[in-house]
C-alpha cells in the first residue's frame, strides 16, 4: 500500500487531496465542505479537465499543445457565429466547431510529425493563429445563443450541471481506450523512446498526428461546452488556459520527457488546481497572491514526489 | 467471456437506472434566464453579522484597476470600517472571473462589487442576486442581468469625445487611425462613438482599427508603421491604458511629437506627462474611484436601509438606490493638466 | 609517476553490496585489466575513482598520500581520467568544444580562443589517426568516432591515471589498433591504465596484469603470463564455458533472397539466406552493414535491387509491414533504438507484438503479463519480475529483453545488429546459444557484428564488406579472422 501510494501519482495526490481538504474543513466548517461549494468547483474545473485529458495523452506521448486555449475559443466562437448570424440548427453547429477544432489539431500535427517543426514552436504559432480568428468570427463575442444550445452546457443532472458529467465522461471514455485499446497503448511508447517504437513497428508519424487531433477535438468540445454554460461566446475565453492545464497534467502524474502518465490524473491534477483556488477564493486570498501560492505548491508538489520516490527507492 | 450474462444483467440494469435518472433529474434552465423582471433584493432585516464586502474583478493586477478602483474601494471599507475583500485571476480571464463569483455566491458575503467585463457575466449576476445578495456592477453595464445597480462610464461617450477633439484638432480633415483591445465590449461601443463623430466630417479619413492587445511595445509598433506607411497621418486615437504611451513613443521618435495629433484615454502619471510634454493633445478620463466608492456605498445602504423607501423593500421588489449612474468624463488638455499632477 | 593504491574499497547500494574489500595496486608505466561480470562492480569501481561515487569504507592513496574524491573535478586535479562506456559527450557541439568542455583556451580577458582550440583539438585527433575536422557537430558523427572523440577528450587531460571502460565496445579492429598504440605510447611515459574490457583476447594482447572482479568481491590479481584464459573466465563466471564452433543448421530452402540491393551508403549487396542458416556481415565501421539492415527491415529507402522473401518479391515501407511479414531487427544502439529505458521488462517485451496482447478487442494487461514472463523464463533474464525498470538491468539482461521483443514477434528472418555489444561472457554464451536454438527452428539469422569470434562461432557464411561494397564472401570452414580482417581492410 505504502509502495502504491509513494510510486503512484494518482495515489499519492489522492491522499494530498484528502488532507487538504480535510484541513479546509476545520477551517472554514461552513463554506467549504458543502455540496453546493463541491458542486461548483467541479462545474468551474470541467472545461479545464476536458482539455487535460487531451493534453495528457500528448504528454505521454512526449508532446504537448500550447495552442488549445485559443482552440477553446475558436470553436466556442465558431459555433455562435454559424447558430448566430446564419441560423445554422445547433447539432450542425457543434459539428462544425468540433470540426474546425480538428483542422487546427490536423495542422498541428502534420506540420509537427511529418516535417518536423518543434511543438513548442509550431502550437506557439498556431495560438496565436487560432485567437485571431476566434477574434475574427467573434468580434467583442455573441450573446444571446439559441435556448437549446445553452441547456446543453446549463441543464443540471442529479443536482450538478451538465459539464461536470462531460468531463467525466471523458475521463471515464479516455480511461478505458487508453488502459484497454492497442491504439492508444502506443502512445506510452512513443513517449518512451520515439525511434525504438518506430522500429518496433508503430506508425509514430501517424500516431502524432492522430494525438493532435484529439488533443485539438477535445478542446474544442470544451469550447463549445464553455460558450453553452456561459450563454455566450467570448474571445477571450481560454487565455492562459494551456498552461494551467500542463500544470494540472504534471501535477497529475505526467512527465515533459513523456512514456508517464494516467488519464485520471488529468482529473485529480484539475482537481486539486481547483481545489486550492477555491479555497483562496473562500479565505478571500487576492489575485495577487494566487498566482504566487499556485506556482509555489507546483514545485513544492513536484519536489515532494521527487522526494518520496527517493524515500521509496531507500526503503527496498 | 464467462461473466457474459452478468456483465449483461449489470450493464442493462445501469442502462435502465440512468435513463430513469435521466428522466427524473434532468433539470433544465429557465427559458427567459437573461430576461427575468423580477428583482430579488436583500431580505437581511435582521442583524448583521461579519459585514463584508467583496469585489470580483478579472485582470486584479492590471495597475489602473489597482490604483483606482481597489484603492478607492479599501479606503471605503477603511472609513467605513467594514471588511473589503478584492479577489479575481491575475489575468484577462472572464469564465474565470465568472467560476470566482460563483464560488464566493456559495460564502455569502453581503455585498457583491462586479466588475462589468462581458455581457456573458449576467447569468452569475442573476444568481448573486437569487441568492439573495446585493450585488452592483461597475464599469460597463450588464444589460440583460438583475443587478441592483450601476455606476460606469459610457464608453461610446469615451469615442465621441475623442472624436469631437481630434476633429478640432486636425480642423476636420486628415487621415485618422485607432487602436485598442478588440474584442471587448466597451472598447467596441467606444470604436463606434468615434466613427460615428468622423461620420459627419467627410475629409477625415479613417484608415484603420488595431489591435494593440493593452501592450506598450505593440501599440507603439502598430504606430510606426502606420507611420512609415501613411507618412501623412495627421491623427491617432487610443482606447487603452498602454495605446497612449505606445502611440506617443512611436510619434516622438519619427519626430512628429505634436505634428501628429494623439488623443488616449485613462490618466495615470505617464499619460499626464506626456500631455505636459505635448505628446499627447487630450485625454478621456474616468472617474474610476467614484464606480466603487459609491458602489461599495450603494451596497452598503441596501444592506442597512439607509434610505427605506418601503416597509420592506425586497418584500416589495425594490432597491432603495439608484438604478444607473453615469460619473462622466474628465477631460485633460494642456491647460489643465497641471491640475491633475500630484 | 604516479601509484595508486586501492586499499578495503566496500561501496553498498539499496540492497546490492556492489564492492566489498577491494585492494588494488596500480604501478606508474603499467595496463591494468579489470575482469568481471557485467554487474561484478567494475563500473562502481570506476565510478569511485572518478569521483562520481563515494566508497562507504576503505580509502584510496596516490604515492602513499591518503585522497579523497569527492567530485570528478577533484579527480581530474589528481591526474585521474576516464574514457565512458556510456557516452557523456554534448551532441549539439562541436568535436573540438566537446573535448575541451569546461577546460576551453581563454585569452587573459577570459574569452574562448576559437583558433588555439581548434588547433589543439586537430593535434590529438592526429594522434588518434581520427581524420576528422574539429569543427564538426558530433551528431553527424558515428557510433564509433563518437567513442574515438570521447577517447580522445580523456586523453586531452593529459591524465596520469587512465581509464577506460569498455572503449573497444563500439569500434572496429582498425580504430583498436590505433588505441592500443596510443595505449602503449602512454605506458611508456609513465601513465597507469585501468583497462576494463569484455574481450578477452584484448586484455590478454595489452594487458600487463589482471584482476578479477565476481561479485563484488575480488578474486585475485595475476600477471598476464601466469593465467590462461580458460582460467580467467572461470574465475569470472565460477564454471567453465566451451567456446566452440556451433553446429550448422543450414537447409536448401531459400529463405530471403537479396539481389544486387543499393542504397545511400552501399551498392550492389546480393546474398541468400537459407531457412535455419546464420549468415555474418563483417567489415569495418561505416562499411554499410547496418544499413543493409535497415533497408531490408524498411527503415531507409532502397535505391535499386531485389529482396525476395519467401518466394515473394517484397518492399516494405515502415518496420510495422516487416514485422507483420515475419522479419525482425535488433538494433545496435540497445539504449537509443531497442528499448523504452524507463518502462518495464512487460512493456518492452510486447512492444513489437501489441496487437497479441489482447482478449477479444481489448488490450489485456494480464494476457502481456502472461507473454512477458514466459519470455522472461524463457530467456533466462535476471529480474525481480516482469514489472521492474529496464534502466535498472544489466546490459545483458537488456539486451535480452530486446532479443525477447523480437522473438516474441515470431520472425522468420531475425537481423540481429552487435548481439553481444558491451555484454559480459556468461550472457553472451547464453544469447549464442538463442540464436543457435532459433537457427535450429528453421528461422534465418543475419548476425552484423565487429567481434570476429563470435562471427566465427555463430556463422555458415561471413559476407565481408568494404566501403559499401561485397568484398567478399566467407564459408564457416574457411572463415578465419585473417582472412576476414584481410578482405575487410585492404
Amino acid at each position: 500500500m505504502l509502495k502504491k501510494i509513494l510510486q503512484d501519482r494518482v495515489y499519492s495526490l489522492l491522499v494530498l487531496l484528502a488532507a487538504i481538504s480535510a484541513v479546509a474543513s476545520i477551517v472554514f466548517p461552513s463554506t467549504f465542505p458543502t455540496f453546493e461549494n463541491f458542486r461548483q468547483i467541479l462545474l468551474n474545473l470541467s472545461i479545464d479537465t476536458i482539455v487535460a485529458v487531451g493534453m495528457m495523452i500528448l504528454l505521454i506521448s512526449g508532446a504537448f499543445d500550447l495552442s488549445v486555449g485559443s482552440v477553446v475559443a475558436f470553436a466556442g466562437c465558431l459555433t455562435a457565429y454559424l447558430m448566430h448570424f446564419f441560423g445554422v440548427p445547433v447539432p450542425l453547429a457543434i459539428m462544425a466547431g468540433i470540426a474546425g477544432a480538428m483542422v487546427v489539431g490536423l495542422v498541428n500535427g502534420f506540420l509537427i510529425a511529418y516535417q518536423g517543426i518543434n511543438p513548442m514552436i509550431q502550437t506557439l504559432a498556431m495560438m496565436g493563429i487560432v485567437r485571431g480568428m476566434a477574434l475574427m468570427v467573434s468580434g467583442s463575442g455573441i450573446q444571446n445563443l439559441p435556448y437549446w444550445f445553452n441547456t446543453i452546457g446549463q441543464s443540471k443532472l442529479l443536482g450538478l450541471q451538465m459539464p461536470v458529467w462531460y468531463m467525466l465522461l471523458a475521463v471515464l471514455m479516455f480511461t478505458f481506450l487508453v488502459n484497454k485499446t492497442i491504439v492508444f497503448r502506443r502512445f506510452y511508447y512513443i513517449g518512451g523512446n520515439e525511434k525504438a517504437a518506430d522500429l518496433s513497428g508503430i506508425r509514430v508519424k501517424k500516431m502524432k498526428l492522430w494525438s493532435f487531433v484529439i488533443s485539438a477535438s477535445l478542446a474544442g468540445v470544451a469550447g463549445i461546452l464553455l460558450s453553452s454554460r456561459l450563454g455566450a461566446a467570448l474571445p477571450t475565453m481560454g487565455r492562459g488556459l494551456e498552461l494551467r492545464v500542463i500544470t494540472a497534467v504534471i501535477l497529475g502524474g505526467a512527465s515533459l520527457s513523456g512514456g508517464f502518465g494516467k488519464i485520471p490524473g488529468a482529473l485529480l491534477g484539475a482537481l486539486f488546481m481547483g481545489i486550492i483556488s477555491n479555497i483562496m477564493v473562500i479565505a478571500r486570498i487576492s489575485g495577487y497572491w494566487q498566482e504566487i501560492i499556485l506556482g509555489i505548491i507546483l514545485i513544492a508538489t513536484l519536489w515532494l514526489d521527487k522526494f518520496l520516490q527517493k524515500k521509496y527507492a531507500d526503503l527496498r | 467471456m464467462k461473466h457474459s450474462t452478468t456483465m449483461n444483467w449489470k450493464s442493462k440494469a445501469f442502462v435502465i437506472c440512468f435513463l430513469v435518472l435521466s428522466l427524473t433529474a434532468c433539470e433544465l434552465p429557465p427559458r427567459n434566464a437573461n430576461k427575468n423582471t423580477e428583482v430579488i433584493t436583500s431580505s437581511r432585516d435582521t442583524v448583521i453579522t461579519n459585514e463584508e464586502y467583496v469585489m470580483v474583478t478579472t485582470a486584479v493586477t492590471m495597475p489602473m484597476y489597482v490604483n483606482h478602483d481597489q484603492a478607492a474601494f479599501k479606503k471605503w471599507g477603511e472609513k467605513m470600517g467594514v471588511k473589503t475583500s478584492i479577489l479575481g485571476p491575475a489575468d484577462w480571464d472572464v469564465p474565470a472571473q465568472i467560476n470566482t463569483i460563483e464560488e464566493v455566491i456559495g460564502t455569502h458575503p453581503t455585498g457583491l462589487l462586479i466588475n462589468g467585463t462581458d455581457p456573458a457575466i449576467a447569468q452569475v449576476i442573476n444568481k448573486a442576486v437569487a441568492a439573495g445578495i446585493p450585488t452592483v456592477v461597475y464599469d460597463s453595464d450588464i444589460p440583460n442581468s438583475n443587478r441592483h445597480a450601476f455606476l460606469g462610464t459610457d464608453w461610446y461617450e469615451i469615442g465621441k469625445m475623442q472624436g469631437e477633439e481630434m476633429a478640432k484638432l486636425l480642423n476636420g480633415k486628415g487621415k485618422v487611425a485607432y487602436m485598442g483591445i478588440l474584442g471587448l465590449t466597451n472598447m467596441e461601443s467606444g470604436f463606434q462613438g468615434l466613427l460615428d463623430v468622423f461620420k459627419r466630417y467627410p475629409n477625415i479619413q479613417v484608415i484603420g482599427k488595431y489591435d494593440d492587445k493593452a501592450n506598450v511595445e505593440e501599440a507603439a509598433r502598430i504606430s510606426s508603421d502606420l507611420i512609415a506607411a501613411n507618412p501623412d497621418i495627421a491623427g491617432i486615437c487610443g482606447f487603452d491604458s498602454n495605446s497612449g504611451p505606445g502611440i506617443a513613443l512611436a510619434v516622438r521618435e519619427a519626430n512628429k511629437t505634436g505634428t501628429i495629433k494623439i488623443t488616449t484615454v485613462d490618466w495615470e502619471p505617464e499619460h499626464l506627462q506626456l500631455v505636459k510634454d505635448g505628446a499627447i493633445q487630450m485625454l478621456a478620463g474616468q472617474k474610476r474611484e467614484l464606480f466603487t466608492w459609491y458602489g461599495a456605498q450603494f451596497l452598503y445602504d441596501m444592506v442597512h436601509h439607509t434610505n427605506k423607501m418601503a416597509n420592506n423593500d425586497a418584500k416589495a421588489g425594490i432597491t432603495s438606490v439608484p438604478y444607473i449612474i453615469n460619473t462622466g468624463l474628465l477631460k485633460i488638455t494642456k491647460e489643465n493638466v497641471d491640475e491633475f499632477v500630484k | 609517476m604516479r601509484t595508486i593504491e586501492l586499499q578495503g574499497i566496500s561501496k553498498t547500494f539499496p540492497g546490492v553490496k556492489a564492492l566489498q574489500g577491494i585492494d588494488m595496486l596500480i604501478h606508474p608505466g603499467e595496463i591494468h585489466a579489470v575482469c568481471g561480470e557485467n554487474g561484478a562492480g567494475k563500473s562502481t569501481m570506476m565510478n569511485i575513482l572518478a569521483g562520481n561515487l563515494q566508497p562507504d569504507a576503505g580509502r584510496i592513496s596516490i604515492n602513499d598520500q591518503i585522497v579523497s574524491l569527492q567530485s570528478p573535478q577533484e579527480a581530474f586535479e589528481h591526474g585521474i581520467s576516464i574514457v565512458h562506456q556510456h557516452l557523456s559527450l554534448v551532441e549539439s557541439l562541436s568535436i573540438a568544444e566537446n573535448i575541451f568542455a569546461n577546460q576551453q583556451p581563454t585569452n587573459r580577458f577570459g574569452f574562448i580562443q576559437y583558433k588555439l582550440l581548434r588547433q589543439k583539438t586537430k593535434v590529438l585527433l592526429d594522434q588518434l589517426d581520427i581524420q576528422l575536422d574539429p569543427t564538426t557537430t558530433l551528431s553527424e558523427l558515428s557510433y564509433a568516432e563518437k567513442q574515438m572523440v570521447e577517447i580522445a577528450k580523456a586523453l586531452s587531460k593529459n591524465p596520469e591515471l587512465f581509464i577506460l571502460d569498455e572503449p573497444t565496445a563500439s569500434i572496429s579492429a582498425k580504430e583498436t589498433k590505433i588505441l592500443f598504440n596510443i595505449l602503449k605510447n602512454l605506458k611508456q611515459k609513465g601513465v597507469a591504465i585501468l583497462y576494463i574490457s569484455h574481450r578477452l583476447d584484448e586484455i590478454f594482447q595489452i594487458a600487463d596484469r589482471i584482476s578479477i572482479l565476481k561479485d563484488g568481491k575480488p578474486q585475485g590479481t595475476f600477471p598476464v603470463a601466469e593465467i590462461s584464459k580458460e582460467l580467467l573466465i572461470q574465475k569470472m563466471v565460477g564454471r567453465t564455458l566451451e567456446e566452440t564452433s556451433d553446429q550448422s543448421h543450414r537447409t536448401g530452402e531459400v529463405l530471403l533472397d537479396v539481389k544486387n540491393l543499393s542504397g545511400e551508403k552501399f551498392t550492389n549487396i546480393s546474398f541468400t539466406l537459407h531457412c535455419g542458416e546464420i549468415i555474418g556481415l563483417a567489415g569495418l565501421i561505416g562499411a554499410g552493414r547496418t544499413e543493409i539492415a535497415r533497408a531490408i527491415f524498411g527503415v531507409e529507402v532502397k535505391k535499386g535491387g531485389e529482396i525476395i522473401f519467401k518466394n515473394e518479391s517484397i518492399v516494405f515501407d515502415h518496420p510495422e509491414e516487416a514485422i507483420e511479414r515475419g522479419v525482425a531487427y535488433v538494433p545496435e544502439d540497445r539504449k537509443h533504438l531497442g528499448l523504452f529505458m524507463d518502462m518495464s521488462i512487460r512493456d518492452n517485451i510486447i512492444a513489437a507484438s501489441l496487437k497479441n496482447a489482447r482478449d477479444g478487442n481489448l488490450f489485456s494487461s494480464a494476457k502481456a503479463t502472461n507473454m512477458a514472463s514466459s519470455s522472461k523464463q524463457s530467456l533466462n533474464i535476471a529480474a525481480t519480475g516482469v514489472d521492474q525498470i529496464v534502466r535498472n538491468l544489466s546490459g545483458g539482461n537488456q539486451q535480452k529483453v530486446v532479443l525477447g521483443k523480437w522473438l516474441l514477434t515470431n520472425p522468420d528472418v531475425l537481423i540481429i545488429d552487435e548481439p553481444t555489444h558491451g555484454i559480459d561472457v556468461g550472457a553472451r554464451h547464453e544469447i549464442y546459444k538463442i540464436l543457435s536454438k532459433l537457427a535450429s527452428q528453421g528461422k534465418g539469422i543475419i548476425v552484423i557484428s565487429s567481434d570476429m569470434a563470435e562471427l566465427l562461432r555463430l556463422c555458415d557464411n561471413i559476407i565481408v564488406l568494404k566501403e559499401g561494397s561485397k568484398a567478399g564472401t566467407l564459408s564457416r570452414q574457411d572463415a578465419t579472422e585473417q582472412k576476414i580482417m584481410s578482405l575487410a581492410a585492404n
